[in-house]
């Protein structure tokens, strides 16, 4: 009699919890038809681990850089974690995170996330981390990231937080219950249109132009990490034209690297030597990079990266030549894809 | 078993129907509608003369708006007003960018008129007004306060209760942010901000 208690008992639990489970895989964003950039972050795990590079940053890295570049050009093997608004935190604990699976010989970070010092936004919090896998890392990173309306819970059980999409679900959300699209081409986010850089307005005035204490502090437990685990981190600033890149931040991210002895590369000043031209190479006015221009700038960083960092060339790997064939074959129809439709606007 | 089907049912009934009192709502893919915006425009409704352009306010009613307010050449422009007749009544401005959010769809604007710059930020199909940067000394605020002024004048024209905020001097009223920049006890720079933005 007991035990047929305990049975009913535990199979009610597993009903309940087995309902609510399929309500929260109904309930969470898909990412799929808009707002893609929140499915970055996951696509990773899917991934061999077996990476040569990785790039940890905000949209400067996941619109600017294209690992496609890195392969062909130079048979280097690299991945971008990054996410929209990807705070120096998130940064962080990403790296930490991408050190359980794999060691890279090169860390590349965006600095631009340096002018933030404290959360900033929900929404933005949830793309970069609700992509994550459970890991101490993403505890930590919920922790620094939370805005003061936020609950950590509601991370734990995010059906909490989307309850109030039941009247908004669409097919797809059916459609991905459990399965997904990849969105990006090793975390790059391709586009290809044109809008040329114009009128970009200039900085406002700061009142006070230092970086905050705890961007720093995540930016030395970056260098830390880094250098403990042996691998080279290069600070870069991407040829993003707005937000704008004060001088003063440029001086103190020069004097950090210098001090710290890491590789800086602003490609701000670099629009010469990689070819970058404005007015064909951004598709949205200078905030991001297009198609054209991240291959650019990633052509001259692999370049350098192979310089400093004497990477192997890994194009004679069989295996992995054949995985980059397929994702270039991939890479190359999204570009015609997006070319074709494009032109027809 | 019964209690069990219960307290799965409430739980459920908790969890589509809503539970607490977040402002917020997540809806779509994420995107996070902000609320706050549509409820100052509704307050807004109530409290000025309305959204279109022949309803733009002039200068002899700025006792109307809430929060300080910008003038200029007979135009006013209050902090998350509805930025489209604002803009249409200013006129084709120096300069124009757009600054589409990273993921999220909407655009950030920013025009550029001479001597100041207004911002706006997308809610829903609408802009409005985010930030307006006085950017030299050929304009002053409603109250009379310029680029250059010594900081005894601010003061005069604002009080002497105001709160430090990233070495700014800022004045709160009503929901909107009066910000200066004070180097060497002058007015290097004087911002007006909505706190929408910083939600």
């Amino acid at each position: 009699m007991k035990r047929k208690r305990i049975i009913r008992t535990v199979c009610s639990v597993l009903v309940v919890a087995s309902t609510l489970y399929m309500l929260q895989r109904l309930l969470l964003p898909k990412y799929v038809s808009d707002v893609v950039e929140g499915r970055l972050i996951a696509e990773y795990y899917a991934e061999e681990k077996d990476h040569d590079v990785i790039f940890i940053g905000d949209c400067e890295v996941y619109e600017n850089f294209s690992p496609k570049v890195l392969w062909e050009d130079y048979g280097i093997n690299s991945y971008i974690r990054g996410s929209a608004q990807q705070l120096i935190w998130q940064s962080y604990y990403l790296l930490e995170d991408t050190l359980r699976y794999e060691k890279p010989e090169v860390v590349v970070f965006n600095v631009l996330a340096m002018k933030y010092d404290e959360p900033q936004n929900e929404a933005y919090n949830r793309m970069s981390l609700e992509g994550m896998r459970w890991s101490m890392a993403k505890v930590k990173a919920i922790q620094a990231s939370m805005t003061d309306e936020e609950h950590f819970l509601d991370y734990i059980f995010p059906i909490l937080r989307y309850h109030s999409r039941w009247s908004s679900l669409k097919a797809e959300d059916v459609e991905y219950l459990f399965a997904n699209r990849k969105v990006s081409h090793n975390g790059y986010y391709m586009r290809v249109d044109v809008k040329p850089a114009k009128d970009v307005p200039e900085g406002k005035m700061l009142a006070d132009y230092r970086f905050g204490e705890n961007a720093y502090q995540y930016l030395d437990k970056m260098t830390k990490l880094c250098r403990e685990n042996g691998i080279e981190l290069v600070l870069v600033k991407a040829p993003s034209l707005y937000p704008y890149w004060y001088d003063e931040w440029e001086q103190q991210i020069e004097d950090y690297a210098g001090q710290n002895g890491l590789l800086y590369i602003n490609f701000l000043e670099l629009t010469e030597e990689t070819g970058l031209d404005y007015n064909i190479d951004t598709y949205d006015g200078g905030l991001h990079m297009n198609l054209s221009g991240a291959e650019k700038i990633t052509s001259y960083l692999g370049q350098i990266l192979q310089d400093e960092y004497h990477l192997a060339d890994r194009r004679s790997e069989e295996r992995l030549s054949k995985i980059w064939a397929g994702k270039t074959a991939t890479y190359e129809q999204d570009r015609r894809r997006q070319e074709e439709e494009a032109e027809k606007q | 078993m019964r209690s069990m089907a219960w307290i799965g049912s409430i739980m459920m009934a908790a969890v589509l129907c809503g539970c607490g009192s977040n402002v917020k709502v997540i809806e779509g893919d994420v995107a996070i509608k902000e609320t706050s915006a549509p409820i100052q425009e509704k307050e807004q409704e109530e409290t000025t003369p309305g959204k279109a352009v022949e309803n733009v306010g002039t200068a002899e009613d700025t006792t109307q708006y809430s929060g300080y307010v910008f003038t200029y050449d007979g135009t006013i422009i209050s902090m998350d007003m509805d930025a489209a007749p604002i803009v249409e009544q200013l006129g084709e401005p120096d300069s124009y960018f757009e600054a589409p959010s990273c993921a999220f769809e909407g655009i950030d604007k920013v025009y550029t008129y001479g001597s100041f710059e207004l911002d706006t930020y997308p809610t829903d199909d609408k802009d409005y007004v985010s930030t307006v940067v006085l950017k030299d000394d050929t304009i002053a605020t409603t109250e009379g306060v310029g680029i250059g002024d010594p900081e005894d004048k601010v003061v005069e024209a604002y009080g002497s209760e105001w709160i430090e905020e990233d070495g700014m001097r800022v004045y709160e009223k009503d929901g909107m942010k009066l910000c200066f920049i004070l180097k060497n006890d002058t007015v290097a720079s004087i911002e007006y901000r909505s706190t929408a933005i910083e939600q």
